[in-house]
């Protein structure tokens, strides 16, 4: 069990809001960030990503607890920080994690001007809300909790193993407004989530009526797990067979869905910039293996209630404890399903308002960041906002950035982000252009590099590109 | 080919990923994480009537009664690992004029003994019932003795029964489980 408690513990501290690439956004010298904004204005004529180095991303945080926090080195026992961790945490508090590998990226400037791009990632996301009531059970039994209903729908969680196609157009419609749309295919390998529970779990100490001594009362319980490709790995065996059948659907083979990603870019003015993307408008239709798990009741255990019958010779009594067990299983039914059900993709909607100021490109050498032909600024500052649509409601980030394009070939990025982890987190974001190849890196909360243990949030994206410029 | 690119990107990256580094931490410390969680937990109950101790057809006392039922989570393999003592507290109001023995009898699944625990329940009246409690607690070598059951075996003894006997003996009861991982 504690091997357990740790593996979570590192997972958390090893690892801003999930999924939010707040340094990629806008920043147009790497052709990723086209995936964050479909209608970003698009510097080169066509790109092509180093297959599987394209995009690394790697995405994790925790509110409300860090690794630190549990196991810096004292003389305090760890027991008693974990204790005090799991009452501080509220039930609002959250761990996250993402995964994404690009497989294929790929993009051109066509004739007709538009842009087309297009490629395949892997995605792994995974959402656990903190089910307070529960760790508190766990860690400190019922004994000192009589009469406190411990509440079983703080179970929240979804996790999705994902394989994404997609293509997409980018066209400069007029001076002001470029305009973008991805179509996407989901193929979900692997899905489960465990949301809208409801129910509590109390024990209440027995009036001189009650039959016992104390009354373990289950109320209006219902619990659902969905799955979906999880029933044909039951019978496998061992962890390779498992990976084998769970990557063998990547490739359209799992359960598919459609959906599209939209956005724009709009000059207000010489200087300022509006742009815009709504990331993921779209949902998956889980229909085979498929499994629903669903515990519904109402139910008071007060224990076994034994009646002295009378016996002849070589009889036995009543079978109570199975009689129980089918009372129990009775008032709290716990019940397979096979119903399809459709889930919304976590909606993603970016903002950005910039100010652009310094000509790039003053001394006259070559524009070859510039293909479009429209003027790009040395410098940009701005402010930008991130949503992310999560099964308790949206979670919310705000950015300040100031961008530069240090030299032809080199740009940077720096953020500063207040999310629902920080109000601290710096994040920096690098892209070189050596010939045709370029290479990009970015990471946010860099004040905790010091010290990863003390970081909640940690997000790096990095990745190489060839990137070809119009002569 | 311009290397100032290169250069700077290294540098940048290094900076990122080389300062990047986690202290003043002790991951051993996960060894001595231990969940201690004490639950609580009716057991039985029962409502022996007094006439239960006498066979009106025969006109035989019935000195003694007994039941038994299952309680298969005792022996349950995780429960043997982590129970580390069990408080057994039972509470018997009686009404009948009589004393009584209360026998508790642990059997394992091959009906061997595996624990025993006893009281004397002091007799009352119908007007005065009068409440017995009793306490069992288990730890140590007898947490591996009782976590060996899976079945308990009531019997209630009476000192002497009548057929006008009235009253009847209420036994309500519980175990506090302190378990540790």
């Amino acid at each position: 069990m504690h091997y357990l408690f740790t593996y979570i513990l590192c997972f958390v501290g090893c690892l801003a809001i999930s999924q939010n690439k707040q340094i990629l956004y806008g920043f147009d010298d790497i052709p990723q960030s086209l995936m964050l904004n479909p209608g970003l204005n698009v510097t080169q004529k066509k790109h092509f990503g180093i297959p599987l180095l394209s995009q690394i991303h790697f995405n994790g945080g925790a509110t409300g607890v860090t690794a630190y926090d549990i196991f810096k080195s004292g003389n305090d026992d760890i027991n008693d920080r974990i204790r005090r961790k799991i009452f501080e945490m509220k039930s609002s508090d959250f761990f996250t994690a993402t995964l994404q590998l690009e497989l294929i990226n790929f993009g051109w400037r066509a004739k007709n001007e538009i842009y087309f791009s297009g490629g395949i990632y892997e995605e792994l996301d995974f959402i656990s809300y903190f089910p307070r009531d529960l760790a508190i059970l766990a860690w400190e039994g019922n004994q000192d909790y009589l009469d406190y209903p411990f509440n079983l729908g703080e179970i929240s969680t979804t996790g999705d193993l994902t394989t994404v196609f997609h293509f997409g157009a980018n066209k400069q419609i007029s001076d002001k407004l470029t305009v973008g749309a991805r179509f996407k295919i989901y193929s979900s390998m692997f899905s489960f989530r465990s949301v809208n529970n409801t129910g509590t779990f109390t024990t209440r100490l027995g009036g001189s009526d009650s039959e016992n001594i104390y009354e373990h009362i289950v109320q209006n319980a219902d619990v659902t797990v969905e799955t979906s490709g999880y029933a044909p790995l039951r019978d496998l065996d061992g962890s390779s067979e498992v990976t084998s059948e769970i990557f063998g659907r990547a490739l359209f083979g799992g359960n598919l869905g459609v959906g599209v990603d939209l956005g724009f870019t709009y000059k207000i003015g010489d200087a300022w910039t509006l742009s815009a993307s709504a990331l993921d408008v779209g949902a998956i239709f889980h229909t085979k293996d498929v499994e629903t798990y669903r515990a519904h009741g109402t139910y008071t255990l007060d224990g076994i209630n034994l009646v002295f019958p009378p016996l002849s010779e070589g009889e036995s009594t009543f079978p109570y404890y199975d009689d129980l067990e089918d009372d129990i299983a009775r008032e709290v039914s716990v019940d397979t399903l096979n119903t399809t059900y459709t889930q919304f993709r976590p909606l993603k909607l970016n903002v950005a308002l910039s100010y652009g100021f310094g000509r790039f490109n003053s001394s006259g050498a070559c524009d070859c960041l510039n293909m479009g032909g429209e003027q790009l600024y040395r410098q940009n500052v701005g402010l930008q906002l991130y949503t992310i649509f999560r099964p308790r409601g949206p979670q919310l980030a705000g950015t300040l950035f100031y961008h530069r394009r240090v030299t032809n070939f080199l740009s940077a990025k720096a953020t500063y982000t207040v999310d629902s982890y920080s109000f601290k987190n710096v994040g920096l974001g690098v892209s070189a252009d050596i010939g045709i190849v370029n290479l990009y890196l970015a990471a946010d909360n860099l004040m905790s590099y010091g010290n990863l243990a003390k970081a909640k949030s940690v997000s790096l994206q990095l990745g190489f590109n060839l990137i070809f410029d119009e002569e | 080919m311009n290397k100032l690119p290169l250069y700077v990107f290294v540098l940048v990256s290094t900076c990122l990923l080389f300062t990047a580094c986690v202290k003043d931490t002790d991951f051993d410390q996960a060894e001595a994480i231990s969940l201690t969680p004490i639950v609580e937990l009716d057991l039985i109950y029962f409502n022996l009537q007094a006439n239960r101790f006498f066979d009106s057809i025969n006109s035989n006392p019935i000195l003694t009664v007994s039941d038994t039922t299952d309680i298969r989570f005792l022996d349950d393999s995780s429960l043997q690992e982590y129970l580390k003592r069990a408080d057994f507290y039972f509470k018997f109001t009686n009404s009948i004029p009589r004393d009584f023995q209360v026998d508790f009898q642990f059997l394992s699944e091959t009906n061997d003994t595996a624990y025993v625990a006893g009281t004397a329940v002091s007799q009352g009246t119908v007007s005065t019932p009068v409440l017995t409690e009793f306490t069992q607690i288990v730890e140590g070598e007898d947490i591996l003795r009782l976590t060996q059951a899976n079945k308990v075996v009531v019997s209630v003894t009476i000192d002497s029964s009548a057929q006008n006997l009235e009253g009847n003996l209420n036994l309500k009861s519980k175990t506090t489980y302190y378990l540790e991982n």
